[in-house]
């Protein structure tokens, strides 16, 4: 954008928001350029909204002044979604980050985009309520950011992903108007359509979401086996089983070595792969599963099996499983993660398939994944000073998708397709349904002002695949 | 002289018979008829086993009906995975068939599984009562394949359970009776079916009732649903229902549905409530007789409406039936439902006259009390003159927006939807 009309742009923001509403030093503007994927270009301003109306003046300033609009939670997105990769505006949601409304009775509550997940949960557990979700980005992530990948975390094994909770929109869409959308409205479910569309088709500016009751007895327990195949066939049979877990997650040794090193949760390091699960309900329901489970996983091969003992103990192994991308940094300077769901009877396949992958490429991978969904992690392990090393993990996370999709699987679980894997959309999606995919896009924001770059293919030869940048403080 | 492959009359809405009625075979001469027909400007009403025709207006113009009946096989079953792929005319009483057999089930709890067609009972936006248990019907579809009007066939989703892969287009076509695409096919994402299942039901004299509801709101296990139904005496046990009935539907593991009925009882004991039947063998069937009831009418001297809001405030909202029942001396049945806050409101009167006459003062003095309220059914020729849909969302530009870019030429079933979409 030409400097003047970005102080034409900069000028009307500042007359809306107050100095305090906008960012446009170098310095600030540095710090939008990027998210958990990769960096991209400075956008010529960051705008921090207040309130509904001001995101609403922003969108109608940045569509007369014909630039793109890029909505951003907490920056901890892993598919570049949150990139202002054409500049423009950024929306950050910093000052929207409040709690409106909490109805326990009703088991709903409303909140801004900015409202941080982990936050959400502590809040209402005085009130005997969670938030299902649990991206293991929550403790800075965002529901707006949660709301536009339509994230899930190992516990949407049984609660299911943000499109399950979410109730109700208010949103401003391509023509800078505030619309409101409720799933019980007569109608069409504009408020469905609109979870995980990435912030192209409207600035969500508040979220009526559905809490759910805190169970009466969680238990989680660690199992270790001698190989991933044999954990995940663990898994594969569980669901086969009808038994139900809460979160069914694998880590293998890489990943258990790293984590144990940073947090020393009390995993078995001699394992080649750990089994982390949790059961919760009523205390019967949870005997009954737990004894289960043990029993295929003895019959699958399992070598231990350990109860977390104490309340203590078990968020040990949470926040350790949470954190597990994080520790990676010990054993690699770079990791690229990767997102991608498989029909779970196709996970003992999958994983084999990505150690191949890995393999053939001459790299180190760390598999920490979703099991009970299908939904893989590989952690690809590089030096990103090392321009070789950087162009096999491109390569690599290009095969490991295409072996997903091979399985029957598809390319994003959980992440969001963003800016990184737009190219690769096509490969799931016929052109006819991607254009139906559009008369959606057509009907919010016509003039494509919504983060453009994002989702869909560019139409030309795929260019450059990105270097994943360094890690942020993001995971699985 | 439009040649067709059916009996129209089977299609009829209303008064209204189509010209022609087909049911093609495949997905493509699915998506072929409807393209000729959008290209003629023939308008289409889509049919899974018309169970809930009666919803919404009767469509402006009708020339041609498209049945997804022969679209019913089960196109992937892979148990292991818990997922299903099926096709749209796959009967619910065929799905619930073939996932028994291994042990599993959707909780779409729609009126007349055997009639009731997977792609119907989505299309027309069915909300059971278990919901509040285990979700929408709209949370265990992971993916669809639609024809839209102009004869694309598009998919969203696909076969995994957790997808973030391009937009949720299927969310549009559940509940949008079938005015913006033809819903073909139909995956699903299935549960286990609970190891024992449990329905009890308590008469509920009049001075018990509040009592007996706070003390079902406290349980320690939840019922995986919970309904006050006063009437429906022919759908529940024939028996004479001049008290209420409470309904609680448990599910779970034997231990938990034994702990939960000694919690009941106890509850229901200190809350005055004088017995309680239980029904383990059957229990299915009997909450589905229910669930049936949600649509059935009196003949032509019955109209049935839905409301649905906040479960704290679903007392208040029956309230505001009975009252405006009350003055228009219509006799009132209701289902209210404690978990999800639904409000189901049949008016009836002793003779077709007296209602036909009765019928529209009372829908005009609810729209002041019950904006949102809904007309499920009535009476043949009565929809035109109610206010079937309640007052609009606010969102409805936006509706209307969606329907000129899915369906420009207005073919699917034009004047049906809210707002006259």
């Amino acid at each position: 954008m030409e400097t003047s009309s970005a102080e034409r742009l900069r000028e009307r923001l500042s007359a809306v928001l107050g100095a305090q509403g906008i960012l446009t030093s170098r310095e600030d503007l540095g710090s939008y350029a990027f998210d958990a994927f990769c960096e991209d270009r400075l956008p010529d301003a960051v705008a921090l909204p207040r309130d509904a109306r001001e995101v609403a003046a922003v969108v109608r300033i940045a569509r007369d002044c014909g630039v793109p609009i890029v909505a951003r939670g907490a920056g901890t997105g892993l598919c570049g979604g949150a990139v202002p990769t054409a500049g423009g505006v950024v929306i950050s949601f910093s000052r929207m980050n409040r709690l409106l409304a909490l109805d326990a009775a009703n088991r709903r509550v409303r909140v801004q985009p900015g409202y941080v997940n982990l936050e959400l949960s502590r809040t209402v557990a005085s009130h005997g309520l969670f938030f299902g979700p649990d991206p293991s980005s929550q403790k800075t992530s965002t529901l707006g950011g949660n709301t536009a990948t339509n994230a899930g975390g190992p516990h949407a094994l049984s609660y299911g992903s943000m499109s399950a909770h979410v109730l109700g929109l208010e949103y401003v869409d391509g023509a800078g108007e505030i619309q409101r959308a409720d799933i019980d409205d007569a109608g069409y479910d504009i408020t469905g359509a609109l979870v995980g569309s990435e912030g192209t088709l409207g600035i969500v500016t508040a979220i009526d979401l559905r809490l759910l009751r805190l169970p009466r007895a969680i238990r989680v327990c660690v199992a270790a086996f001698p190989d991933v195949e044999s954990a995940s066939e663990t898994v594969s049979a569980v669901i086969g089983a009808g038994i139900s877990a809460t979160a069914l997650e694998i880590m293998d040794r890489t990943i258990v070595g790293a984590v144990e090193a940073h947090y020393h949760a009390g995993y078995p390091l001699d394992a080649g792969a750990v089994l982390l699960l949790e059961i919760a309900g009523e205390h019967e329901d949870v005997e009954y599963a737990e004894g289960a489970i043990a029993k295929l996983a003895r019959e699958f091969g399992a070598l231990s099996w350990r109860s977390a003992a104490t309340p203590r103990e078990r968020d040990a192994l949470w926040a350790s499983r949470k954190g597990a991308a994080g520790a990676l940094g010990r054993i690699a300077p770079n990791y690229y993660i990767q997102d991608a769901t498989v029909p779970r009877t196709r996970l003992p396949q999958a994983v084999h398939r990505v150690n191949e992958i890995a393999r053939d490429h001459g790299l180190t991978v760390g598999n920490v994944f979703h099991a009970g969904d299908g939904n893989l992690h590989p952690l690809l392990l590089f030096d990103r000073r090392e321009a070789r090393q950087v162009a096999a993990v491109s390569s690599a996370g290009h095969d490991i998708l295409a072996a997903c999709i091979a399985l029957g699987g598809t390319i994003s679980g959980e992440h969001g397709i963003g800016y990184e894997k737009r190219e690769t959309l096509p490969y799931v999606f016929t052109p006819e349904d991607l254009a139906t995919m559009q008369r959606l896009r057509d009907v919010f924001d016509p003039a494509r002002h919504f983060n453009p770059d994002k989702i869909f293919p560019s139409g030309a030869v795929c260019g450059e695949v990105r270097a994943p940048r360094d890690p942020v403080a993001a995971g699985a | 002289m439009v040649s067709t492959d059916l009996d129209t009359a089977a299609f009829a809405l209303d008064d209204r018979r189509p010209k022609a009625a087909f049911a093609p075979a495949t997905d493509a001469e699915f998506a072929a008829r409807l393209r000729a027909c959008d290209a003629s400007g023939e308008a289409v009403v889509l049919f899974g086993g018309g169970t809930l025709q009666g919803l919404g207006f009767v469509p402006e113009r009708y020339d041609v009906a498209l049945s997804c009946a022969r679209l019913d096989a089960v196109l992937e079953y892979e148990h292991r995975d818990l997922t299903i792929a099926v096709g749209a005319g796959c009967t619910l009483a065929a799905l619930e068939r073939r996932l028994a057999a291994h042990g599993q089930f959707v909780p779409l709890d729609a009126p007349r599984a055997a009639a009731a067609t997977a792609g119907g009972t989505l299309a027309a936006g069915w909300l059971g009562p278990r919901r509040a248990a285990y979700g929408r019907p709209r949370d265990f579809v992971i993916g669809t394949t639609v024809a839209l009007a102009d004869g694309t066939l598009a998919k969203s989703g696909g076969m995994v359970v957790k997808n973030s892969t391009g937009y949720d287009v299927t969310k549009l076509y559940l509940g949008s009776l079938g005015t913006l695409g033809a819903i073909l096919r139909v995956n699903f994402k299935t549960l286990p079916i609970p190891a024992a299942r449990r329905l009890a039901i308590a008469r509920l004299p009049e001075a018990t009732r509040a009592r007996a509801a706070a003390h079902v709101a406290a349980l320690a296990v939840e019922p995986a649903a919970a309904l006050i139904v006063r009437g429906f005496a022919d759908e529940i046990d024939g028996r004479d229902g001049v008290d209420g009935r409470m309904l609680l539907l448990f599910e779970g593991s034997e231990r938990l549905v034994a702990r939960a009925t000694r919690e009941l009882r106890s509850a229901l004991g200190s809350a005055g409530v004088p017995e309680t039947q239980l029904i383990d063998a059957g229990a299915g069937a009997a909450f589905a007789r229910i669930v049936d009831a949600y649509v059935t009418s009196r003949g032509r001297r019955s109209a049935t409406y839905r409301s649905g809001g906040l479960p704290s405030d679903a007392p208040l909202r029956l309230e505001a039936f009975a009252r405006v029942a009350r003055v228009n001396e219509l006799e009132l049945e209701s289902i209210e439902d404690a978990r999800t806050g639904d409000v189901i409101a049949r008016v009836s009167a002793a003779s077709e006259e007296a209602f036909a006459e009765r019928l529209i003062a009372f829908d005009g003095e609810r729209r002041t009390v019950l904006s949102e309220a809904r007309v499920v059914a009535a009476p043949a020729g009565a929809r035109a003159r109610l206010d079937v849909w309640g007052a609009p969302p606010a969102s409805l530009a936006t509706m209307r927006a969606l329907k000129a870019r899915f369906d420009p030429n207005r073919t699917l079933a034009p004047g049906r939807f809210i707002g006259g979409i």
